[in-house]
């Protein structure tokens, strides 16, 4: 049993048991000793150990603290027997042993039931966490995360001051992360999901979509100071999934023929066409005016992107006494990403103290602070400031070495170059100039690789602070009375630059910013535990104020007075802009266990919240009940097989409420614009005009306020067992639950006719059913013990309506606009629309005279992006002191529409653009072409070889915005990953005797090893771009996908 | 243990003061929701302000580029061979591709600006309603609804009009289509009420007098509103003639009847400035072009270049005035003889074909658009009086609301002269004296038979436009003058034809699906032709 306590009774020597349950301690004293063993949930125990060097023990169940504990809602710890809903709770090790830096990613697949998306936007990017499947159609659906009872912001939030940082979206951008990267994984003791309504229900609106709750560590009795050290190493490399065509090199089709550049004019402009002639080693110009051969340049991957690392230290410093009990830790993170001059570094500290003053009253306090820095977040999605994009487009002869330009400022113009070229790079205007970007195209929204890397800069720090302070007075030995206040408070300030001289915007921006947002959250509990002869009663109230505000100030300049020296006060033209908002909720709740004789157990809990971004003259309150029950039938019944250790039948049922909306996003109200606009005065003087538009609707695409909002509801129906065999060796968890959104709050996209671009509406119902699977077991126990465990779940959702009259809504779109991501009624949630190939009545396909292929006209259901089966395999292998464990983890059933390999069909760099190419396969069309008119079609067919240039024609309009057969590139996003695996070895005690050390472990660790199985070509099935609801089952050019690997290394002293 | 019972006492009363606390429907809570930063009612005055600057380019919502960049000049002013492109730039209308945001752009921004805008003042003045005294403002709110409207419809042909406009006020999210002959039916009554009840600004009325304050136009000269009122009424009415014959008489004749544009000083403008916002303030069409900012280039077509040097290649004398007005010339060069436009419908290796040379630098070598024109805080002109007196010009030979037959080669000069003449707000040097058009009007004299009457005032109108590119586009669709040779570039998505209409946005059709198929102007192909345009 790993985790035990064992003390060596009246000395300050002490230690715990390791993961196999062994343990080693020193003694000093030449006499006989008494060790006293304690573990949560146990009886502790003192065993004389004589002169004994082992001694084993084995702990009993402590019946009066029941068996293993878990913390549920508020904080509140409570046996598992007595769960009526499905809770699970990963160990703290999990986290730190092989790291993310994005708490959200090291889930993945350790939970039945809860679906991980780690998005494709590097180091210091988000998660996209759900449980239970989608629960709303509007929202970002992710859980709601409490750090040791405080609520925190996940940045997950609607509107951007509702903390929702940003995500890259159609016209890229970058994902500024989210709050789980705060979370030092060293000081974590514990995860636990709350999976089901029943288990969130406590609470209220923001439980909605489950909860995660992380219980961090404190501090132990113990005597001295108690020193924990570990050091981890790893290093990121690319994981190469592409394979483009290397046959043939830059140019185009000209009058029907594939050309290659013969002038700087020619490389220039056809620097990201892939279209030239077969690759045969002759002269070719390039933008430079250096002729080089044209043949394949090698691998441009391998010449940008660079190894990444990740090294982390941490220190942790307990003790206490019986009193007081504190610790302290400390923790390092360094980190470079595999895109250069790009890295993500973090500082945390922790302190948290437990004190019991007198017989009565114990206090606790916590601070837990970190400091982040986030150093040029890539950016992805549309091509702007996209290095990643711009390596992927670069053709097969490109040495993008080539296009480094300056070594001073990697990506710019150098000095020296001809006045010729320079006005070719100017693209028929004014001629460009030293110091500016080195486009590699005449795309001036294509950036130089380099120029993106190193002159672009998107950073910010984020200093967060979670802290609280709780109080515990025990009024007898039943009855007790807690209050608590929790903040959780950070600012972020940020900082983007599009360098003077990029293509796009030669003046250059620049954007200092700083948010600051905070939740208070003050709660009060009167409890009672007391037994009454074979029942007991655990009860309490209480109530919550939750106060959130979060504020953003910006400062933006345009144009640079002095060149190239990028700061605010040097801008030529400088503005602010200023945000604020502000939320509450109120709450009242009570929760009550009544169990009899330890073997059924009934739970009802029930909150009301009151919100105030809701009306009150509609409805801005609602109430969430629960009812749960669990029966432990092996202790119920004396008479079972024996192979029986243990089982539990639980059912349950909640409702639980939403609200995702923001501040002030029910009322109609006005801003003024923050400039005037001016018009010519009598003596030409200009008389400044005040402008002001809708708040919610500042651009042209705005928020249609809904005042008659009212909270959605959701309830949950769930059963399930748990039950153990073979004395513990084998076990199987298994849930079953049904799950219905009712009156759903969603921003639905509307007609533009309409004055705006969106509202919130209640709408319709959405339902998610599922079973999860949880199956543990020992198949070698002895010296050799293998663990595994293997959990499994399936979601089925569906849209069940929306409004009446409306059987669509319309989400998110990417940067190749010819897919919708929609909410379709009797479809599944977040659809993937697109234009299919369209057919004659007798279902031929219908192709141009040409052979250009004939897109539908209206977008049908091509795909869904979200998996039904998620699940992990993970297997632990011990061997005295030796562990080897690996999770293997698989997503099954969702589709992704991939925007890279649309376009790199379009560029001519998809191993499928080489069909039709002279000399190559020919593309072959069979079907029919319409002969007649639009009005009166007749079909002809069709049924012959394209000659290259109609092939190219071809290939271009599959993937054009309105051409486009956008099912060509939608593929299976199944996948099955090596996503971690450690060796571990730790050191004997018998060799650490003469160490200062207590305990030695090293261990190799791996991240994301290997893809076992995918089915779609040149990118990662997770490879989404963007962690909003609305834009999942999207791909288009996505930070690359890594493998990690390093070592681990864990001291005490 | 006195101390401990002290501290007792203190943490029972902190539980006890956090019951109420949390106790629950309060007015703290209510307070909470309403914004610090907003305003629970506007002076309507102020949104009318964002819609006139909205009408110019879409700047009050914040992005006065997109439009311009997008349609105004990527499709239309290269679709009427004003502009010609051979590499980059954002150029749908040279060589008639698709551009998704070309479609987008006036569908997203006249809707959702300057639209959604003049709605909320309409809603706010109408009778009973809050603001309903300001009779004033309702009434040039109307007539600038009218202008953006019939420019919306133009685009599209059909599209949700009387429905429109509804998701804040009506919760109509998916509004319905109208005709496009019962929108302009709608519009024309509107102009003719709306400005027949505009009446004087009274001194002593705060809401007049914050009408004045608010006016970008004309700082509230009633006279001039009317007139505006008036030119666009018969511009409708014009635009109608090939298809409702009686609707143009009849609106022919009260727009004569009410007084349209009688000189330069009448025309429409946006004045604009550097700061303090880039994106609101300055110019969209100047920021569209500025090279700084990605934008396009400016390279003029060899049809407008033409047609401005006129028939006589080697000699100046027939030149129109406007050359050297619009061409700053190329690499240096500003001999009027030498200009030289750019065909459309070419790509870079065609150029160099067409010149015989590798590498040619199309900038050096074509006439460029004056800079004069495109500086960040140039005006932006909405509507003109030449093109008044053109529609005079064409109503008095076509015989169309009682405008007299003879005078129509009065209004063609005059039409001339104001369109010469009307640059000088731009830049002072860009002045043409009346001597010069005199001349220019002697070379290429008003000619006798009708149908070259009617050729020479399209192609005046179509020169008149500059700038206003959306417009000579729909000129050209109805009047099909000046004729233009359409580009047949590789790949084009019109078979070889000049564009007559914008395709419906792809998020309209996906959103708004059952509507638009019920009503919309399809099917959704670029060479679909509009109710009005019949030629």
């Amino acid at each position: 049993m790993p985790g035990v306590n064992v003390i060596v009774k009246g000395t300050s020597a002490g230690t715990t048991s390791d993961a196999t349950g062994r343990y080693n301690l020193a003694v000093n004293d030449a006499g006989p000793v008494t060790l006293v063993f304690s573990f949560i949930g146990y009886a502790t125990q003192e065993v004389d150990a004589g002169t004994r060097t082992t001694v084993d023990v084995s702990l009993a169940e402590d019946v009066r603290e029941l068996s293993e504990v878990v913390v549920t809602a508020l904080g509140i710890e409570r046996s598992t027997k007595a769960l009526s809903s499905s809770i699970t709770t990963v160990s703290g090790e999990n986290f730190t042993k092989a790291r993310e830096n994005n708490l959200g990613n090291s889930l993945q697949g350790r939970v039945a039931g809860v679906n991980v998306s780690k998005i494709a936007s590097g180091p210091a990017g988000s998660s996209r966490v759900i449980i239970r499947g989608n629960k709303t159609l509007g929202g970002q659906g992710q859980p709601l995360y409490v750090v040791d009872g405080v609520p925190m912001d996940n940045g997950q939030g609607n509107s951007s001051l509702m903390g929702n940082n940003g995500q890259a979206g159609l016209w890229g951008g970058q994902d500024q992360g989210d709050a789980l990267s705060s979370i030092n994984p060293d000081d974590i003791e514990s995860i636990t999901v709350l999976k089901g309504a029943n288990a969130a229900a406590l609470y209220g609106s923001r439980g909605g979509n489950g909860v995660i709750n992380i219980v961090t560590k404190r501090g132990k009795a113990r005597q001295g100071i108690g020193v924990e050290f570990s050091s981890n190493y790893v290093a990121e490399t690319v994981m190469k999934l592409d394979d483009l065509q290397q046959k043939y090199g830059a140019g185009v089709y000209q009058s029907g023929v594939a050309t290659k550049p013969t002038t700087v004019q020619e490389a220039f402009n056809w620097g990201g066409s892939s279209w030239g002639t077969e690759l045969d080693g002759s002269p070719t110009m390039g933008i430079d005016g250096v002729e080089r051969p044209y043949s394949y340049a090698g691998d441009n991957w391998d010449r940008f992107y660079q190894t990444g690392s990740a090294w982390t230290n941490s220190l942790a410093l307990t003790g206490g006494g019986e009193k007081q009990t504190f610790r302290f830790g400390v923790s390092d993170l360094r980190s470079t990403s595999i895109v250069p001059n790009s890295g993500y570094d973090r500082t945390n500290l922790s302190f948290s103290t437990n004190a019991k003053l007198g017989n009565k009253l114990t206090v606790d306090a916590k601070v837990i602070y970190s400091f982040e820095y986030a150093k040029n977040r890539p950016t992805v999605s549309d091509s702007p400031g996209n290095a990643i994009q711009a390596i992927w487009v670069r053709p097969p002869n490109i040495n993008v070495d080539d296009l480094r330009g300056d070594p001073n400022k990697l990506g710019a113009i150098p000095a020296g170059v001809d006045p010729a070229i320079l006005l070719v790079y100017g693209q028929g205007g004014s001629a460009k100039f030293a110091g500016q970007e080195l486009l590699p195209a005449a795309n001036n929204w294509g950036q130089n690789p380099w120029w993106a890397a190193y002159q672009h800069v998107n950073s910010d720090k984020k200093d967060r602070i979670i802290t609280s302070g709780q109080l515990r007075y025990d009024f007898t030995s039943w009855l007790y009375a807690t209050g608590r206040i929790g903040m959780d408070y950070y600012t972020r300030r940020t900082k983007g630059l599009t360098p003077e001289g990029v293509g796009y915007q030669l003046g250059g921006a620049l954007n200092e910013g700083e948010d600051r947002v905070r939740e208070i959250n003050m709660d009060w509990m009167l409890g009672a535990d007391k037994a009454f002869d074979k029942f007991n009663v655990n009860a309490f109230i209480g109530g919550n104020k939750m106060i959130r505000s979060a504020e953003r100030i910006q400062a933006n300049g345009n144009g640079f007075n002095v060149p190239f020296q990028p700061f605010i006060n040097n801008a030529n033209q400088r503005n602010f802009s200023y945000g604020y908002n502000s939320s509450q909720i109120n709450s009242l709740f009570y929760s009550a266990e009544i169990s009899y004789n330890n073997v059924l157990y009934l739970t009802t809990t029930g909150r009301q919240d009151w919100f105030s971004v809701l009306n009150p003259e509609f409805k801005n309150n609602v109430f969430y009940p629960s009812v749960g029950a669990s029966f432990v039938f092996t202790d119920a019944f004396t008479n079972m097989p024996s192979f029986i250790s243990f089982g539990k039948l639980r059912a349950s049922w909640a409702q639980v409420g939403l609200a995702n909306i923001g501040p002030y996003d029910v009322n109609a109200t006005y801003s003024l614009n923050g400039n005037s606009h001016p018009s010519l005065g009598t003596a030409g003087t200009l008389v400044p005009h005040t402008m002001a538009t809708f708040s919610s609707a500042g651009g042209n695409n705005g928020n249609v306020p809904n005042p008659q909002l009212i909270p959605a509801v959701s309830s949950e129906v769930e059963i399930g067992f748990d039950t153990r065999f073979f004395n513990n060796r084998l076990g199987l968890d298994f849930t079953y639950y049904s799950q219905k959104t009712e009156k759903d709050i969603v921003r639905a996209t509307i007609s533009r006719a309409s004055g705006f671009g969106t509202t919130d509406i209640n709408v319709g119902e959405l339902e998610n059913k599922g079973v999860e699977i949880l199956l543990t077991g020992t198949p070698v126990q002895g010296d050799l013990t293998w663990d595994v465990s293997l959990n499994l779940a399936k979601n089925v959702n569906k849209v069940v309506s929306i409004l009446p009259g409306v059987t669509e809504l319309t989400l998110e779109e990417p940067r190749t606009r010819n897919v919708f991501i929609k909410h379709i009624v009797g479809q599944p949630f977040g659809t993937i629309t697109g234009r299919v190939q369209q057919r004659d009545p007798n279902g031929n396909l219908i192709f141009q005279s040409d052979g250009r292929a004939v897109a539908s006209t209206t977008y049908v259901p091509i795909g869904n992006g979200l998996p039904k089966w998620t699940g992990g395999l993970n297997n632990s292998f011990n061997y005295k002191g030796i562990n080897l464990s690996f999770l293997i983890d698989f997503k099954f059933g969702g589709d992704i529409f991939s925007g890279s390999n649309n376009r790199l069909t379009q560029w001519g760099l998809h191993q499928q653009s080489l069909i039709g190419r002279d000399g190559e396969t020919p593309l072959h069309v069979t079907g029919v072409y319409n002969s007649g008119t639009s009005a009166a079609p007749e079909y002809t067919a069709i049924d012959t070889d394209l000659t290259p240039d109609q092939a190219r024609n071809y290939w271009n309009n599959v993937g054009g915005e309105s051409t486009a057969i956008s099912d060509m590139f939608l593929y299976d996003a199944s996948f099955i990953k090596l996503r971690q695996l450690t060796l571990g070895y730790s050191f004997p005690r018998s060799m650490l005797a003469k160490t200062p050390f207590q305990s030695l472990s090293i261990s190799f660790v791996g991240r994301n090893l290997a893809i076992l199985f995918k089915d779609i070509d040149n990118v990662d099935p997770e490879s989404n771009y963007s962690a909003n609801a609305g834009a999942q089952g999207l791909e288009y050019f996505g930070f690359p996908t890594t493998r990690s690997y390093g070592f681990n290394l864990n001291v005490t002293f | 243990m006195n101390t401990m019972k002290v501290i007792n006492k203190i943490i029972l009363l902190t539980l006890g003061l956090m019951v109420p606390m949390a106790a629950c429907d309060t007015d703290e809570l209510h307070d909470r929701n309403n914004n610090p930063q907003a305003l629970q009612t506007a002076p309507m005055e102020f949104l009318f302000t964002a819609a006139q600057l909205g009408s110019a380019a879409g700047g009050s919502a914040g992005d006065n580029r997109y439009i311009d960049w997008r349609t105004n000049i990527g499709l239309c002013g290269y679709a009427i061979q004003h502009l010609a492109t051979a590499t980059g730039g954002i150029s749908p209308g040279d060589k008639y591709f698709d551009n998704v945001e070309s479609y987008n752009a006036p569908w997203e921004f006249i809707y959702g600006d300057q639209l959604k805008n003049i709605a909320e003042v309409l809603y706010q003045t109408e009778a009973d309603a809050p603001q309903a005294s300001k009779d004033v403002l309702r009434n040039a709110a109307r007539i600038l609804r009218v202008f953006n409207f019939h420019r919306l419809t133009d685009y599209y042909g059909n599209i949700p009009y009387s429905d429109a406009l509804g998701g804040i006020r009506d919760l109509n999210f998916l509004p319905t289509y109208d005709e496009q002959q019962t929108i302009y039916t709608d519009l024309l009554k509107e102009l003719d009420e709306a400005t027949a009840a505009l009446r004087p600004l009274v001194s002593t009325n705060r809401d007049d007098q914050a009408f004045r304050t608010a006016d970008l136009f004309f700082v509230g000269d009633i006279d001039k509103w009317k007139k505006f009122g008036y030119s666009l009424m018969l511009r409708l009415a014009m635009r109608v003639s090939n298809v409702d014959a009686a609707m143009a008489n009849t609106y022919v004749t009260k727009a004569v009847a009410g007084g349209v544009f009688t000189s330069n000083l009448d025309n429409v403008w946006v004045t604009m400035s550097i700061g303090p916002s880039e994106w609101t303030n300055q110019n969209g069409i100047s920021r569209a072009f500025a090279s700084g900012d990605g934008g396009q280039p400016t390279t003029l077509s060899a049809t407008l270049i033409n047609e401005l040097k006129g028939p006589l290649t080697t000699n100046i004398s027939d030149d129109d005035p406007r050359l050297m007005i619009f061409s700053e010339g190329f690499n240096g060069n500003v001999d009027p003889l030498a200009q030289k436009g750019l065909p459309n419908g070419l790509d870079q290796g065609m150029v160099n074909a067409l010149l015989g040379q590798p590498d040619v630098n199309v900038r050096n070598n074509f006439s460029q658009l004056n800079q004069k024109f495109i500086q960040d805080d140039d005006p932006y002109q909405l509507m003109n009086h030449a093109e008044v007196e053109f529609l005079l010009a064409e109503a008095a030979v076509r015989g169309i609301g009682g405008v007299a037959a003879g005078t129509a080669q009065a209004h063609y000069e005059a039409g001339v002269k104001s369109a010469m003449q009307m640059y000088t707000r731009f830049d002072a040097t860009l002045a043409v004296d009346d001597a010069k058009v005199a001349a220019y009007l002697a070379a290429r004299p008003f000619p006798g038979a009708a149908a070259d009457q009617l050729k020479a005032i399209g192609t005046q109108m179509w020169l008149s436009k500059f700038l206003n590119w959306w417009e000579a586009w729909a000129d050209w669709r109805r009047t099909q003058y000046p004729a233009l040779t359409p580009t047949n570039y590789p790949g084009n998505v019109t078979g070889g034809q000049i564009p007559r209409k914008l395709r419906y946005p792809n998020q309209e059709i996906a959103v708004n699906a059952t509507n638009y198929e019920a009503g919309a102007t399809l099917p959704n192909e670029p060479v679909t032709k509009v109710w009005w345009d019949v030629k």
